[in-house]
Parts: C-alpha cells; structure tokens; sequence
C-alpha cells in the first residue's frame, strides 16, 4: 500500500478531463491541461490524466500518465485508488470538472480511504458551487449585488412568483444535468412550458427564477488569484450585444472600449472579492452586467475554473494564463510562479495590457445545417446557438472586426452591398430587436438604410459607439464602390481589415490583380507582436498578427520552416478533430526538426499554444492572409487540411509546395438505421498501402473488428497523397459483427479519406499515431524504423475494447431543429466507450 | 490634415491631426494603461507634457463629469493610433476631439504608437513638438525650446480653499492635486482644507489640521523652493503626514535622500507592487519620472514600506520616528486600480491615533 508522508503530499496529482465536445465545450479545457503537463512534470509532480475525449491531446500526452475511462464517480473513485492518487485538480476540466469533483467529494466513504486534497480551491467551494442558493447568499452577504433570485420546486410555486415580479424573467435549472440552461422569459405564454423544461434539467427537480436584467452591457473580467490572496486580473473584455443574447453567441471586444475606468475599476473590485470569498488558487470568471443609466452594477456569474475566456484571454494578451493557474493551483505565490525562458521573468506578475483589439465573432452552423435540409430557428437568446468563434486581431476596431467575420467564413458575397436589399424595413426592424446570426450585417444595413445612430441604439441597446464604427466601415465601403483601384482606395481598404479577394469582388477583377496592386504600391502588412505589456519591455515573443503601419517586428524565422494552416473556428462535424491532427502534425514536424509557423484564429484550438510551434500568426485564412504570411516567411512547404479546397489550389497555382492532410470537404453522412458501414482502414505512405483494421459503425458507434486484414491486397488503388484512407461498405445490419467478409474492393466499395474523429480515435485505442506516420510518410515513404513500428503493432491488434460513440448532443435545446439532425455528419463531441465483454 | 510629431533625436512620426492645429511643444512620454484616458490628459502632473497611448482606441468613452482630475488639462499633446468620436454629454456634442479644441491642444492620430513606445522606450522620454510641416526650421524650433521647470507653480492653486466636510480636519498642500485625491477624502467626510505649497508652518498649524497630505504634481521636484522641505521637515514632527507622488518625493528630499531620473518615465497601472511588512500584492496607477535613489535612502530616518516588484524602485516609505509616510503611486486611483486605497486607511488610523493621544 502507498504510504502517504508529508514531503510526498500533492506529488501524485490527477487531472480530471472535460469529456466531450459540446457547446460551450469546444476542447479549450484540453488544451489547458496539455499545456500545464510539461511545466509541472518538470516540478517534481507525478501526473495522471482521465478523459474519454477521442480528440484529446491531453491523452496523448508524454508527461502523464493518461487513462481512457468515462467520467463517472466509481471510475474517478477506482483511478484514485489504484494510483495511489494524493491530489486532484478539477478546475482544468471546466464546470464538468467541478460537478464531477463535487459528486466525487459526497459520494466519499471511509472505506474509500484517504480523500485526496483539492488543488486549486477548497472543498467548501467545490460544494457551494453546487449550491446556487447558499452561493448567491455567499456573495449578498459580502455585499455584492446579484439580481434576486428565488428557488421553486413546482409550477404552481413558479406561478406565485409571477404575481411578484414582472416580465422578463431569468429561469435557470437548479443543480443542472446540462452545461446551460439559462432561458429568457417575456411573454406570459411561454412560461408554463420553460419552468417544465428547466425543471426536468434540475437533477433536484428545481428551477431559480430571478429577474432578467436584459438590455443592461455585459463584461467577463478574468483574474487570478493565489493562495496568499494576491489577486491580479488577466483582462477583461465586453459584448457588443446586451445581456439577453448568450455571451457566447455576441460578439465581444477586447479590451473593454466604452465603459469608463471609475466603473471598471469597480468592476475589478468586485472580481477580487468573488475569488476571495470562493479563496481561489487560479482563475475565476467574473460576468458583470451594468446598467448605464442608473450607475448599477451586478454579477451575473461567476466560474471559478478554466473555460473558454480563460484560454481566450491568455491567446489575446500573449498573458500565460494556463501555466500560471497550474502553478497557483499547487500552491504557488503569484511571485514563486516558474515560466519558460520565451517569457519576460517578470510576466507572471505584470498585469497584462493589450494594444492591440481582438473581435471574438461566434461562429454558428444554421446555413450548414440547411443546406442538409435541417431548418432551425436562428434567433439569437439566452441559450447558445453557436458552436464555435473566430478571434480577429487589429489595431482598430474595424480591422479587428473585419478580420473576425473574414475568419468566422462569412461568404464573401455576404459582404456585397446588395445582400440585404430584399429585406422589408419591417422585418429589418424585427430583426433588430431580435436578433439572428447575422447580427453585424444587419446593423450595416440599418446604417446604410439611414437609421440614426441613437435611434438604433435605443433599438438594440448597443453602444453608439459601435454604429459610429459601422458608419465609418460604410465610408469605406462607398469610397470602394465609387472608385477605380487605386493605391490610396487600397491603402485604406486594407488597414480596415477586408482582403484582397473581398476586394477583387467589390472591383470584379481576380485576386491576383489586388495582390500585384498591392505590392507595387508597397501596401504591405507590418506584423505587431502581440505580448503583455503593450510595448514597455522587449518581449521575445512568438505570436504576430497583421496590420498595416510602419513598423514590422517579426523576422524571417529560417530556412527550413513549415507554415501549418490551422482548422480556424470550431464547427459542427469533428470540428475538435481537426485541431487534433494539426496539433499532432505540428509536434511530429517539430520532432523531425522543422521549425514550425502556425496560422489560426480559433482560440480554443489547442494549435495556438505558445510551445507547440516557433511561430504564431493570428490572422484569418483567406489566400492573401496565408501569401502574406508566405511572402514574410518563405516556408519550405506549407500544410493544410484537405476539406480547404480552393486555399489548396490558389495556393499550388501561386507555386507553393503544398502538402494536403486528405480530408473530405464535409464529414460524410453516418450510415441509414439498420444499417452497418464498414470501413477497411488503411495508411498509404506515398507507396504502399498498409491496411490496419476493419470498423463497423452502427447509428453513430464505432467499433473495431477482430479480423487480421494485413494481407488484404490494396495496390490497385491510385492515391493522390500520402495519408490514413477507408474503403467503405454498407450491409443490412443486426448485432454487431465478430468476423466480417471482405467484400470485392473494386466493386462493392468506395473510398474516402479517413476523417479526422476516426484517426484520432484509432491512434488511441491502437497506440499508434496515425498523423505522425503521414507527416513521415511527406518525406518521402517511411522510414525502416517506423516500417518496424508499424508492423511490430499489427498482431496487438485485439478484439475492439473501445468504442467511439458519437455523443447525444442536445441540439434540441440549443436549435429548435424542425428535423432529424445526422449525429454523424453534424458530431459536436464524441465519447470513447469501453465495452463490457461477457467474461468481465 | 496630416501633420507630424518631431523627436528631440530628429525622428519624425506622421499621422492625422485632431483636437487643437496648435504647433506645441513638450516632454514625450507613454502611457500603457488600457482605460481612463480622460484622467490622465487632465492629472496636473502631465503639465508640459505629450503622452502617447499604448490603448490602440481612445475617446471611446466619450468625456464625462465625473472623470476630470483637473478642471482645465495641461497636456501638450496626445498622440494615438485610433481616436473614436464619442459623446457622452447630455448638453453638447463634446467627444474627446472637441474637448482637446476648447483647450487649444494638438492630437495625433493614425500614428504607429507601438513602434513610437517602443522607440521611447529605447530612447528615453525627450522633447517633441507637433507640426504641420517638417522642415529644419521645426527641427531647429526644437532643438532651440527650453521646457519650462515652472510646472508647480503652473498647476497649483495660488491661494487656499476649502472643501468641507464633517470628519477629520485634513490638510492637503497643493503642489499640483488631482481631484482623485479629495474624491477620496470626501469619501471619509473629511473636512479639507487645500493650502498652495508656499504657505507657512505658523500659517498650516493655526489650522490645527488632524492630517496634513502632501499632493501629487508636475515636474522635477529638485525645482521647487527649499522652503517646501523646511516645511515638510517641521510639520512632519508636529501632525500625522502622507505624502502621494511629488509629495512622496519631497518627503524623501526632506529627510535627507536623493532622487535618481529615470531614462524612460513609467506610466501605467501594471506593475505589481509589494506591502513589504505583509508581502501582499496591489497593482495601483503609477506615473513617475523620479524615484527615490536607494542608495541615496537616509535610513537612520526612513525605511522602505513598499517597492515595484517589477524594477524594484522604491514604492513607499515611512519616518522612523514621526507619523509620517509617502507612497509614490497614486492610491487614489482615477484611473487605476481600487485596491491601492487602503493607503489612506492607513493614514485615516495614523489620524485616529494622533487625534485620541492630543485630546
């Protein structure tokens, strides 16, 4: 048995994973715990990891030790056990992190023997976050003001409340099963039916109701705090949208630009209170919502773990927020914490200041989805609709925002003044007090339309500031439309963010025609570096993003360097997966010895990480975003997911040596009910094909398939590039298979590449990454030693104890679909499954 | 209209000009902090001076009442990169281009302020006018302008007044205050009365003040009348003191220490700075061209409370045998953080103390 001594205390420390994908949930969590691993190994910490997210880096990790296992209490118990566990840090994993530890914590029996400490806050805080109404009472009492909210347990008490408060109201599941269930009510009508719904997502059965405080500005602060009570905040940003629109889905900015320092000063005041009163070891999530007229001000939520912001905010400040937290959480002063040598030795303690803006455009799958014939109701509310966002870097607004929607894939036609003219100026209006995805188009239009700045902001109870930059987006817009291309038109046109083939549209000439434009007249972007304090030291950073000024800071990298396009925002269908294998691939380049420059703007995306690449360009994905890039950097070659067609071609018909990670445009449907896909996956390194197992995917499961297919002939097959491929078959399907008959490859099958989900799934159930052979395989086949590897695996190849199985989202709550949404083609998250054999 | 800020070093930088089409002349320095534009153009320690924002959109908060640090800023220049047009006014359309017009001061927008800081920050703060040409006259105007050392007595108030209240008698010397300091002592009712920094010791204690503030203000404090630390040095044994920014510097002068210059001045609220005794953590505006020279510390009467955990300046100090302390940030705030105000319920205790032994 372990015995425990103090010097060993906190050594053997468990991560608890985030699970699967979802909304809100887009793998930020496993990107913080991937990126915390290293610098804490290196501190002496024994780690260990649980998760059971196919797509997680963090289980791949060589710092832990990782385990596969569902994120239930027996199997967090078991783990503790057998691992001789002494500490546990659940903030990493986010609120599901939190739930999880808590029900651990009251679930604990003597004979589970000693319970391990909770690092990063104490136990009574893992409790009272699962209890809203002692922690509302928590934060009144330390004088903080929250909207009122009262607890019901029925229909006919929710109904006494409505005697008491007006409409809207704020209705929210007590003990959530869910992430979000936060719901808006202001017609009288739809009440009866919210309280049922919410009710049902309580695990007690109970709703809080409180008064909506729609309208009001809405600010997500970060800070920090350590176990001494230092407190420090990370950043603060606001949304453009008030409060009624989930924050997720606003769009927001930072840093904070319209509310003045007196408030946010109070602000700050008020998010160091929260950690102290929650005694915090790391970050907290403070949301305030602010009412400008009356001065008032209340915290709306508080998250004192790792989420979406967190990861947001260390990518827009250049600030180590994941490092930090780790080091906070075992314990550190703020003034002990260790960083790498890329940073300022005094960063960790410096209050990170931005000069610089970034837009955080959410990213949402309704014209995906309609495409498919899924119609779903796009109006903007409390409860996220979108999937995924898209960050753009400036030095104004403008910029910032237009190099958002450029890398959210707006269309480009979207950007065409024309694009809202069939609108009526009644269904503008409409659209304008409730509104859809295409929020910042609309408000364009409004202005085009002559609406005065206050009238819309009354309307829209978006600051006037945001029209006045709208209005100067359309100056621009019209001196465009009104001019030949010109090097000042140009010059202008470009610091505002719009690119070359934007404006090759707006002057129906190619993109090629700009680019030379451009280039003559020496309009060319200047790259800034992005670090936290905004100029006052030299920083040796490695995050850039474009502008237009004088001076570029970012130097030429070397000679030998690969330029990685990264998957850009989250979306529905492995989405998560894709940020997988660019991840993979950009650690196998760096082991072969590249130097390696990523381009992405998704901040959840792990590729982003400071110690993953050399270099990180922030900056949207269009072909004059990446030649730019190209033109600074000279790489060797560049790397880009399959699914970007057009980037893939204008990029090889520029010259460029493109290397493609094959990939299907969309994810490809899942099979009809009653039928099973069956797939014979193989690797082609460029040469030859090595089959590798054969899976069966019944109704969103996948499993492996006992049956030895290394001698399965495959040469037949003509293959463009090198990378993990599937031939396809489907049968009439019943339990499912033990053997399966091959069937006549030429005839009965067709092939695809291997999406992204499955690679990941199978690199980790077979033990063998399948992106780090491609990547090998690039140089030109595959080296004797991998051949080894490769083939020294194939006889382990056992009956499948794992399943993928793609995970129930609930799109009901978050979509309203008027339809049957394909689980396969339109994935959010998946889980890996252990399967129970008979004789277990 | 494009028009141009000229270097003490001969660097030019372009940009569009807005507020004021006055040909200035200052000391250049930057600011890094992300929010209260407006309180920093109106602090009084700003007098004779241009300060470049490292907050890429300023003006987006319109102008308010309630964020004036002074009534009349006397910035020299304010040099962006992205100026906003907002008004918060309820009267007029006022946005911060207007307001810098009604006070005859030039800004410079669209200028790539991140390589001016970080050229400053390799060059050191130097002096700079704003133009609309370029040419060796401009370049020779320059070289030939000698900044004024008069800041003090540009900014303070030249005869005493009040602002009443009904707490503790407190009084505050003016060597250039910012409103944020009396915000705060009205914050604890304190009745205050505010003396220009020539007043005399017999003058200040016929007062019979519970308190005495030594204020913020411009400029270089080596420059003001060796009367000013006379006084300090005779009132300091008498009544309970606090010295904020300038007031902080003089009290170190006063008691026997020097100064150092800094190359490049610090203005920001970013650093964290350490409470020595209990090794906690704040963060609070600072805005500095001097520091007490460490080596120059008389430390038979005074010791360090407090230092910037970044270039480990001296942040605070106490007399080792009279109630009396300085802190060179500013604990007011206005902008900045909140949590640097408990310097002055340290000093509202001092108060308490020396109020019950002399009753």
């Amino acid at each position: 048995m372990y015995k425990r001594t103090t010097e060993e205390q906190q050594k053997r420390v468990l991560f608890l994973g985030a699970g699967e994908t979802d909304f809100g949930m887009q793998g930020e969590n496993d990107a913080a715990i991937y990126q915390a691993l290293p610098i804490l190994k290196k501190q002496g910490y024994e780690l260990f990891v649980v998760e059971d997210n196919p797509y997680s880096l963090s289980l791949e990790s060589a710092f832990a030790k990782t385990i596969v296992a569902t994120l239930t209490v027996q199997n967090i118990k078991a783990i503790i056990k057998e691992n001789a566990i002494d500490s546990v840090v659940p903030a990493f994993a986010g609120v599901r992190g939190i739930r999880l530890w808590q029900q651990v914590l009251s679930e604990w029996r003597e004979e589970d023997g000693d319970k391990p400490k909770t690092l990063g806050m104490p136990e009574s805080t893992v409790s009272l976050m699962a209890d809203q109404t002692a922690l509302y009472d928590r934060l009144i009492d330390a004088g903080l003001s929250m909207p009122e909210a009262t607890i019901v347990k029925s229909q006919d008490e929710a109904n006494q409340i409505l005697r008491d408060l007006e409409l809207p109201l704020l209705v929210r599941a007590h003990n959530p099963a869910q992430a979000t269930t936060r719901r808006i009510v202001k017609r009288l009508d739809d009440f009866e039916e919210v309280v049922g719904r919410v009710l049902e997502q309580s695990l007690t059965k109970e709703a809080v109701i409180s008064k909506a405080i729609n309208g009001l500005k809405e600010v997500s602060l970060l800070v920090l705090r350590d176990s001494f009570g230092n407190c420090l905040q990370v950043g603060a940003s606001e949304d453009m949208d008030p409060i009624g629109i989930h924050t997720s889905d606003s769009l927001s900015v930072a840093p904070v630009l319209t509310i003045s320092d007196q408030v946010l000063q109070k602000m700050r005041t008020q998010a160091f209170l929260v950690a102290n009163i929650l005694k915090v070891q790391g970050p907290v999530h403070v949301q305030l919502a602010f009412d400008e007229k009356t001065g008032d001000m209340y915290v709306i939520k508080v998250s004192p773990y790792l989420n979406q912001l967190t990861n947001r905010m260390a990518l827009l400040t250049g600030y180590p927020v994941m490092l930090v937290s780790a080091q906070l959480a075992m314990g550190k002063r703020i003034d002990e914490v260790v960083l790498p040598d890329s940073y300022h030795e005094k960063t960790a303690m410096l209050e990170p200041v931005m000069d610089h803006i970034v837009v955080k455009l959410p990213v949402f799958s309704f014209g995906d989805l309609e495409a498919a014939g899924v119609k779903v109701n796009r109006q903007l509310s409390s409860i996220q609709k979108s999937v995924g966002s898209a960050l753009g870097f400036g030095r104004t607004f403008i910029e910032a925002m237009e190099k958002a929607i450029r890398a959210a894939h707006f269309n480009n036609r979207s950007f065409s003044p024309k694009y809202m003219k069939n609108i009526t100026d009644d269904e503008l209006i409409q659209q304008l007090i409730h509104p859809q995805d295409n929020r910042v188009l609309l408000l364009i239009e409004a202005l085009r339309r002559g609406y005065e700045v206050d009238e819309l902001a009354e309307l829209t109870k978006i600051d006037e500031f945001y029209f006045y930059q709208l209005g100067h987006l359309l100056e621009i817009e019209q001196k465009i439309l009104n001019a030949r291309p010109t090097s000042t038109v140009l010059a202008e046109a470009k610091k505002s963010g719009l690119s070359d083939g934007l404006l090759a549209r707006f002057w129906q000439t190619d993109f090629q025609a700009i680019r030379n434009l451009a280039k003559e007249a020496g309009i060319i972007p200047t790259y800034k570096a992005l670090e936290p304090s905004a100029g006052e030291f030299p920083e040796k950073a490695r995050q850039f993003f474009a502008t237009f000024e004088e001076e570029n800071e970012s130097a030429p990298l070397c000679d030998e360097s690969v330029l990685l396009i990264g998957s850009g925002a989250f979306r529905m269908g492995d989405g998560a997966a894709a940020g997988y294998m660019v991840n993979v691939a950009l650690s196998e380049l760096r082991a072969m010895g590249y130097k390696t420059i990523i381009m992405n703007n998704n901040a959840a995306d792990a590729t982003l990480l400071p110690h993953l690449s050399n270099k990180q360009y922030l900056e949207p994905l269009e072909v004059s975003d990446v030649m730019a890039v190209v033109d600074q950097e000279h790489p060797r070659a560049i790397l880009v997911p399959g699914n970007r067609r057009k980037l893939i071609a204008a990029l090889q018909n520029l010259g460029q040596n493109v290397i493609v990670l094959p990939k299907d445009k969309h994810q490809p449907n899942g099979p009809e009910d009653g039928q099973s896909e069956f797939a014979l996956n193989f690797f082609y390194d460029g040469k030859n094909a090595y089959p590798l197992v054969v899976t069966e995917h019944q109704n969103g499961e996948i499993r492996l398939i006992d049956e030895d297919v290394s001698d399965v002939d495959l040469d037949e097959f003509e293959l463009r590039s090198p990378g993990m491929y599937q031939l396809i078959w489907r049968r009439e399907s019943g339990e499912w298979s033990e053997h399966v008959d091959l069937p006549n490859f030429a005839v009965d099958t067709w092939l695809r590449p291997m999406p992204y989900g499955q690679i990941a799934f199978l690199s980790k159930v077979l033990g063998l990454s399948l992106v780090r052979l491609v990547i090998r395989s690039w140089q030109g086949g595959l080296k004797p030693e991998d051949l080894e590897a490769l083939v020294a695996h194939m006889p382990q190849l056992k009956e499948g104890e794992y399943a993928m199985v793609s995970d129930r989202t609930d799109f009901d709550l978050h979509l309203k679909p008027e339809g049957e949404i394909d689980s396969t083609r339109f994935e959010m998250g998946a889980k890996i499954v252990r399967l129970l054999k008979e004789d277990d | 209209m494009e028009r141009h800020l000229i270097l003490e070093d001969g660097t030019v930088f372009s940009g569009q000009g807005f507020g004021a089409p006055a040909t200035t002349f200052g000391e250049i320095i930057f600011d890094t902090a992300s929010s209260g534009y407006q309180e920093t153009i109106t602090n009084p320690i700003y007098d004779g001076q241009m300060i470049v924002f490292a907050m890429p959109v300023v003006g987006a908060d319109g102008i308010h009442a309630e964020a004036y640090e002074s009534i009349n800023p006397k910035i020299r220049g304010m040099i962006v990169h992205d100026l906003a047009e907002v008004s918060t006014n309820r009267q007029r359309r006022m946005n911060l281009d207007r307001f810098l017009q009604q006070y005859n001061i030039p800004g410079l927008a669209q200028v790539d302020t991140r390589k001016l800081i970080r050229h400053l920050r390799e060059t050191g703060s130097q002096k700079a006018t704003i133009v609309d040409v370029v040419d060796e006259h401009a370049k020779d105007q320059l070289a030939a302008t000698v900044l004024t050392n008069k800041q003090v007595q540009n900014t303070a108030t030249p005869k005493a007044y009040a602002n009443p209240g009904r707490g503790f008698h407190i009084i505050v010397i003016d060597f250039g205050l910012k409103h944020g300091i009396l915000r705060v002592l009205g914050d604890y009712d304190a009745n205050v009365t505010v003396l220009p920094y020539t007043t005399s010791v017999d003058e200040v204690l016929t007062l019979d003040p519970d308190g005495i503030i030594l204020s913020t203000g411009p400029g270089n404090p080596e420059d003001l009348p060796e009367s000013v630390l006379t006084l300090i040095r005779v009132l300091q044994t008498k009544v309970p003191m606090l010295g904020i920014g300038l007031g902080h510097e003089l009290f170190a002068l006063a008691n026997n220490s020097a100064l150092a210059a800094l190359p490049a001045e610090y203005h920001g609220m970013n650093h964290p700075i350490q409470e020595i005794i209990s090794k906690e953590i704040i963060y609070a505006r600072q805005g500095r061209g001097y520091v007490v020279d460490p080596d120059e510390l008389d430390s038979k009467k005074l010791f360090v409370t407090h230092r910037d955990m970044i270039d480990h300046s001296i942040q605070g100090l106490r007399h080792r045998e009279y109630p009396a302390f300085s802190v060179q940030f500013f604990p007011d705030g206005a902008p900045g953080p909140e949590e640097a105000k408990r310097v002055f319920l340290d000093f509202f205790e001092t108060v308490v103390d020396y109020v019950q032994k002399n009753n």
